[in-house]
């Protein structure tokens, strides 16, 4: 057996060994990290918008120019993949196991960059997730949060609203029209001034900044948004544990295609050897017979 | 003018829109209640009072409904009240007939007086049938 072989097997065969054992690997504890802060400013944001300032924060973080730059690491590797895939097809010989070696090779450099990538995903996406967690109790804080006192005090409040609506056009009525009493300066500049909030109104719901509130077609609160946000976190965590399953079917198959090539060398290696077939006793019979 | 000038002065423009906003919101009548119930404790004066004349409480009454009118809208229009939980908040919205008195009369076609006493429970009836004692 000659060292060059000797070398490629026992490369395969650490190729097999590794993937096998490690399909997914621990998380390098030196990678980039991403840290957004919910502020106020976030609480206050319309609900698109505040999805778009979360990804503009992960793009312009370590954690997300490390995603970028592994992206593209991993499109090159995809390139040479295929471009080894192609060379293997057309080759024979000791340049179609040296091919075959490089091309095992390649596939566990694959496997790792998309490890990598993976756990940087499931970082983004973990961190993302904690955020909206804790956006979507400062929301519930804001808007919620009402002691059984307050919430009576509120229910009035809603109740004399309600009364004093459907009230109010037959007081105007009453006291105007029958009793002739003048009316005020504060009832005059009020109609006009409802009248301009209304159109302002009107035009802040059709705005298409405001309406970035609206998913699939309905329209949502922020509070509601945000707790989709959050649903679509945990999809997408489910999603990246379902493609490590991936990968890691991937490995094994990168491990065994790494066996059947550490036997192919093994055994090509034997018939090229001098060693003798054992002798049949049988063979040797008709020596002994025929004196 | 650089895109990044530019940029920079849009954001100066939507902040500057944002803050004043924010400003609009808030509240503008923090003292609507106080200022109902002024108006409604000289009312009530009016209608208590011992010592005047059938037409000067009147007078003194009318005088007062039209403020009183106003006052009661402002109060229950006021945004800035939803959930405010002062003792003087509680306490104007807890009973309708007595806070927003002009508006409950109206509503149920009688006099400002008349609707305040019966919202007291205070009829003809239950003040004949009183008895002088000791407390």
């Amino acid at each position: 057996m000659n060292m060059h072989k000797l070398k490629l097997l026992a490369g395969s065969a650490l190729v097999g060994v590794v993937l096998a054992a490690t399909p997914v690997a621990a998380a390098n504890p030196g990678t980039p990290t991403w840290q957004p802060k919910v502020s106020e400013r976030l609480v206050k944001l319309p609900p698109a918008y505040m999805k778009k300032s979360l990804d503009r924060d992960f793009a312009r973080s370590a954690l997300g120019q490390a995603v970028q730059d592994i992206e593209r690491e991993i499109a090159l590797k995809t390139q040479t993949l295929a471009d080894l895939q192609r060379a293997t097809e057309q080759a024979d010989g000791d340049v179609l196991i040296e091919l075959k070696h490089q091309f095992l090779a390649e596939k566990r450099g694959y496997l790792d960059l998309m490890q990598q990538k993976q756990d940087m995903q499931r970082k983004q996406v973990a961190t993302r997730h904690r955020v909206l967690e804790k956006l979507l109790a400062k929301l519930n804080r804001k808007s919620g949060g009402l002691n059984p006192a307050r919430q009576k005090l509120v229910d009035q409040q809603s109740a004399a609203r309600q009364r004093f609506n459907a009230s109010a056009s037959k007081v105007d009525m009453n006291l105007f029209a029958e009793q002739d009493l003048p009316e005020s300066k504060y009832s005059r500049e009020y109609g006009k001034n409802l009248q301009a909030i209304q159109s302002l109104v009107a035009a802040i719901k059709s705005h298409p900044m405001n309406s970035q509130g609206a998913l699939d077609g309905d329209d949502i609160s922020k509070p509601e948004y945000v707790r989709r946000m959050v649903a679509d976190a945990e999809a997408e965590l489910a999603l990246i544990d379902q493609e490590s399953q991936i990968l890691g079917f991937m490995a094994k198959i990168v491990a065994l295609d790494a066996m059947v090539l550490s036997e192919e060398i093994a055994d090509s290696d034997y018939a090229d050897s001098d060693v003798t077939e054992p002798n049949d006793i049988t063979n040797v019979v008709n020596l002994f017979v025929n004196n | 003018m650089s895109f990044h000038t530019k940029l920079r002065h849009l954001a100066i423009a939507a902040a500057a829109a944002a803050s004043i906003a924010l400003v609009s919101t808030t509240p503008a009548n923090a003292g609507s209640v106080e200022n109902l119930e002024r108006e409604r404790a000289m009312v009530l004066q009016a209608i208590l009072m011992p010592d005047l004349g059938p037409d000067e409480r009147v007078s003194k009454i009318g005088a007062s409904q039209r403020r009183l009118i106003d006052l009661e809208r402002i109060v229950l229009r006021d945004d800035s009240l939803t959930g405010r939980a002062t003792p003087a908040v509680r306490k104007a919205f807890a009973n309708y007939d007595l806070t927003f008195l002009m508006h409950a009369a109206t509503e149920k076609k009688m006099l400002l007086v008349d609707n305040w006493f019966t919202a007291m429970g205070l009829t003809t009836q239950s003040i004949m049938a009183t008895r002088t004692g000791p407390r």
